[in-house]
């Protein structure tokens, strides 16, 4: 046995010699993002191929992170580098679409065999740029509303129930407004799905008319009122922040960061979610590749064993608690039923599948944010 | 003063450095908490369970936090030596010679600071791809430099007026050239103001984070790299292990600077 | 002003600068062999290069990203930097100028206790206490005061331990309150820093003389001691104030209100619109306010010798 691995190796290192490379993998997101390849992926993917190393680099929480990426890729492109610094990186949603445009993104879906396990819309639409073979999504997150049960038995269905509970617990709820992270962006993209005039249909879908900017006054109005009864909070992670202190009672979090704080006990372990009538949105996380990476076809090889369906089981859905990147009945079939189930606990597969929402295409995006800062927050 | 009146003052003295101690010591307490915290939330006062399971993730063979604190501490000691190299010569001719537009000059130094640096180092980012030190410590250095000059040739500035001409001129009328007399006499009275310059151009470099990124990540990581990505994430256990971290090489520095600074209070005698 | 031949120009910190020094013997500093203008710039251009080269070129690159709209230049980034911020800027003035305040006040008392102070170990301790918060980064510093000063954080944990408060009593300070706590936490360590090595460097002879004459050690120092180093106190100030402007992490992690920093709304316009334009403009925004501070703060000193 020894013998066999030992001349396999061997084999390996002598058919490949050129493939001795260190994979760069640059990834937005929290610092679990940066633990999942250096704890999990990245020792994986080196055991396949004996002799090359990954290298992760975190950009930072959030869209500044993904912005971070592609400030880099911006800057190598204007600087007509022929070989870029890095091999994979992992972006919001939001950046996978700019990327495709610039065409700074090698389309590489076809290539892998994971590529047919994902029919999702958002791996083909990115905010309305059409993604598909650029991207392969790591995982899928959702916002939703974090509350502790002691304080709120029976937590709000719908936004209007959510107002109205608000308004008799003045300062229990907490949201982080636009300017600290996605998790108060999703809650008011939510916002104007439930009270805009216009059909939230269009705002996630297209197309962007101009006209469909004017719809949102009154809503923007009553969220001026709602804002009276809530708290603020210091980015994504104020709200769990306060929730954790019991400063506040119920936030607006993304299920993937709720569930790492719990596990890494800064949360009680009782704190639960919902998920609120018509829904908030969540975002995918991609992979994508560089065009002028340095090692196309180990990168390749990187993404198609990370959306494999055993590592979607094992690492994303078994480690971390984070919805499935492919198709999850190609996950499920990995998994055991209790595993399955606990990714479902606070929030059934049929209200993720009901209230779980993509985000407005990107033009509605900024144009929502851009009346949030005009008309609540000034 | 008297016995009797000795005792009163205490109690005032007492409770002044009392509350000094504490708002200086209780955020630094909760950044020692949080370091060997393995479950802390409402309402509990303390920590629920004490450990080191994050200390093993931060120092995993894998997790970068020595590579990064190596690269911090190197660069900063680079930042450092650059920076007094020019300071010095700066320092010396805007405190000695006379210049044209002097006061342009030295808030021309200032302008690193005053900037909101973010999109200047997106700029700085593509002149550094073109040239090739993107990603490199060579250009890490050339931003905290940049950044960290203006106190290098301020304090350098002030050092320099600080010493006696009376000294120098004493030199060279007894024929010592005048390199001799800045190498003897100038260079070793202004040292401790030269000392101070160091050392705030140590710590800023220490410190910078937004011109790491764009010019260093993802070839040159540091510490305030990695401490961003935990604390602005919210994973408090592993951003305070890194600026403990981080917390070493400047109280070990600070330590040095402690004796240089009782000489240099020693020295007002003399003045 | 630019272009005086007074080397003792005010505008440099006098830290270890003995008041004493006298025009006339400015005059014996340059070697008489070498042209003075020459040498000196000769000296200072290494250092001035590098300013240009890595900051002032890519500076210029950004403010004229802050006129340019699409491929022509205009002042709409201002228009709209101006109608979405306008509270945030004199919010991030007031911040900052309050912050800059307190910073001096309390690097008064603390350099003024460390000269004045009879007690040799309460002089030792404050010594050794009041430089800790110096060490520790800004981003740091909101990291750990975001949990200290919250309302079930640490501090009001304490202070409900200790009796001092009840819980109903407690109140968060993680708001303007809180940017303006962790720019004077850090910063004042640094500015008493500085001031104290310039009230030590203080001639002692007219701080006897006084005392002998029976004032009392406040009189002392806020009539004497203060304005002699008023110098190095505006320099440790102004860097404050300039250093207050440019974080980014503190109100980040501490203020979740509107309005809040400047600094805040420049990385949002670039994270969440990719738009440089606009950002250019508040940075450019905040480049004016505090070459103000510091062009006031010349003007001044200018007079004062005069």
């Amino acid at each position: 046995m020894n013998a066999i691995m030992r001349t396999s190796l061997a084999l390996l290192l002598l058919s490949a010699p050129a493939s001795a490379a260190e994979l760069t993998v640059l990834t937005a997101g929290d610092q679990n993002m940066v633990d999942y390849v250096n704890d999990y992926l990245g020792p994986l993917f080196e055991k396949e191929n004996p002799g090359n190393t990954v290298r992760v680099v975190g950009t930072g929480p959030g869209d500044a992170g993904s912005q971070k990426i592609v400030e880099r890729f911006t800057a190598q492109s204007g600087a007509g580098s022929a070989k870029w610094d890095a091999d994979v990186a992992v972006v919001h949603e939001k950046f996978a679409g700019p990327m495709v445009e610039k065409n700074w993104l090698l389309s590489y879906r076809g290539d892998i065999a994971s590529g047919k396990l994902v029919t999702r819309s958002n791996a083909d639409m990115a905010l309305g740029t059409k993604v598909s073979g650029f991207v392969m999504p790591m995982f899928n997150s959702q916002t939703a509303l974090a509350y502790n049960p002691a304080l709120i038995p029976t937590p709000p269905k719908s936004y209007d129930e959510l107002v109205a509970w608000a308004k008799k617990n003045p300062k229990q709820f907490g949201y982080n407004g636009i300017k600290g992270g996605a998790s108060g962006v999703s809650f008011v993209m939510g916002w104007i799905y439930a009270y805009g005039d216009g059909s939230a249909d269009k705002l996630m879908n297209g197309p962007f008319e101009e006209a469909e900017t004017k719809k949102w006054d009154k809503a923007f109005a009553s969220l001026k009122e709602f804002n009276k009864n809530a708290v603020l909070t210091p980015g994504n992670a104020g709200t769990l922040d306060m929730l954790s202190r019991g400063e506040i009672a119920m936030g607006p979090v993304w299920v993937d960061m709720f569930y790492s704080w719990q596990a890494n006990g800064q949360l009680p372990p009782t704190m639960k979610l919902a998920l609120p009538a018509p829904g908030m949105p969540g975002q995918p996380m991609h992979y994508v590749i560089p065009a002028k990476s340095p090692n196309t076809k180990l990168a390749e090889k990187f993404v198609a064993l990370a959306t494999s369906p055993k590592v979607q089981a094992e690492g994303i859905v078994k480690r971390f608690n984070w919805y499935p990147g492919i198709d999850a009945k190609h996950v499920q079939a990995e998994l055991d039923k209790a595993t399955w189930d606990k990714l479902f606990t606070s929030i059934t597969p049929d209200a993720l599948a009901q209230y779980g929402k993509p985000f407005p295409i990107a033009p509605y995006n900024n144009a929502i944010l851009e009346a949030y800062e005009r008309s609540v927050a000034n | 003063m008297s016995l009797l009146k000795f005792d009163p003052w205490w109690l005032l003295r007492g409770a002044v450095l009392g509350l000094l101690a504490f708002a200086i010591f209780g955020p630094i307490a909760n950044l020692l908490l949080w370091a060997v915290a393995e479950r802390w939330y409402f309402p509990h006062m303390l920590p629920l369970e004490y450990g080191f399971s994050f200390w093993a993730r931060v120092f995993a063979p894998r997790g970068n936090a020595m590579v990064s604190l190596l690269n911090s501490v190197m660069i900063a000691v680079l930042t450092v030596g650059m920076a007094l190299l020019v300071a010095i010569p700066a320092g010396y001719a805007l405190a000695r010679c006379k210049l044209p537009l002097r006061g342009l000059i030295l808030i021309a130094f200032l302008i690193p600071q005053a900037f909101p640096n973010l999109p200047v180092y997106v700029n700085i980012a593509q002149l550094f791809y073109q040239v090739g030190l993107n990603g490199t410590v060579p250009g890490v250095v050339i931003v905290h430099v940049t950044h960290g000059l203006v106190y290098a040739v301020w304090i350098a500035t002030a050092a320099f007026s600080a010493v006696d001409r009376e000294l120098e001129e004493a030199a060279r009328s007894i024929g010592a050239s005048g390199l001799r007399a800045f190498a003897d006499i100038t260079l070793p009275l202004a040292a401790p103001g030269l000392m101070a310059s160091a050392v705030f151009v140590f710590l800023e470099s220490l410190d910078e984070f937004t011109g790491t990124y764009f010019v260093g990540a993802p070839d040159v990581s540091t510490l305030p790299l990695l401490l961003y990505t935990a604390g602005a994430g919210g994973n408090y256990q592993v951003a305070s292990i890194t600026a403990l971290l981080l917390l070493i090489p400047s109280i070990g520095f600070m330590l040095v600077v402690e004796r240089f600074l009782k000489a240099d209070v020693l020295s007002r005698v003399g003045r | 002003m630019p272009g005086s031949p007074f080397p003792r120009d005010p505008f440099f910190p006098k830290i270890f600068l003995s008041h004493d020094l006298l025009p006339h013997d400015l005059l014996l500093g340059s070697s008489p062999v070498m042209p003075r203008y020459s040498l000196g710039l000769a000296l200072v251009l290494p250092a001035l290069t590098i300013i240009v080269l890595f900051f002032i070129v890519p500076l210029t690159a950004s403010v004229i990203g802050a006129f340019r709209i699409g491929d022509g230049f205009g002042i709409g980034n201002f228009e709209k930097a101006f109608s979405l911020y306008t509270a945030d800027i004199i919010f991030s003035l007031a911040v900052v100028a309050l912050s800059t305040l307190l910073i001096g006040l309390f690097s008064i008392a603390i350099g003024g206790y460390l000269v004045l102070g009879e007690n040799p170990r309460a002089v030792a301790i404050l010594r050794w206490l009041y430089r800790w918060p110096l060490f520790i980064p800004f981003i740091v510093v909101g990291q750990i005061l975001r949990t200290f000063l919250a309302k079930n954080g640490l501090m009001n944990n304490i202070l409900v331990g200790a009796g001092i408060l009840t819980p109903l009593q407690t109140t968060g300070l993680l708001d303007w309150r809180g940017i303006v706590i962790a720019f004077v936490w850090k910063q004042t360590p640094f500015v008493a820093l500085l001031v104290s090595g310039a009230m030590a460097s203080i001639d002692r002879g007219t701080i006897e003389a006084a005392r002998n004459l029976g004032a009392s050690r406040f009189r002392i120092l806020w009539e004497i001691i203060v304005p002699q180093v008023r110098g190095t106190l505006s320099v440790g100030l102004i860097l404050s104030f300039v250093t207050m402007m440019s974080v980014l992490s503190v109100p980040l992690m501490i203020n979740a209100q509107s309005p809040t920093m400047i600094t805040a709304d420049i990385a949002f316009r670039i994270n969440s619109y990719g738009d440089y334009g606009v950002a250019n403009a508040l940075g450019f925004i905040s480049l004016i306010l505090t070459s103000c501070v510091a062009w006031i703060y010349m003007r001044q000193a200018v007079k004062e010798r005069m």
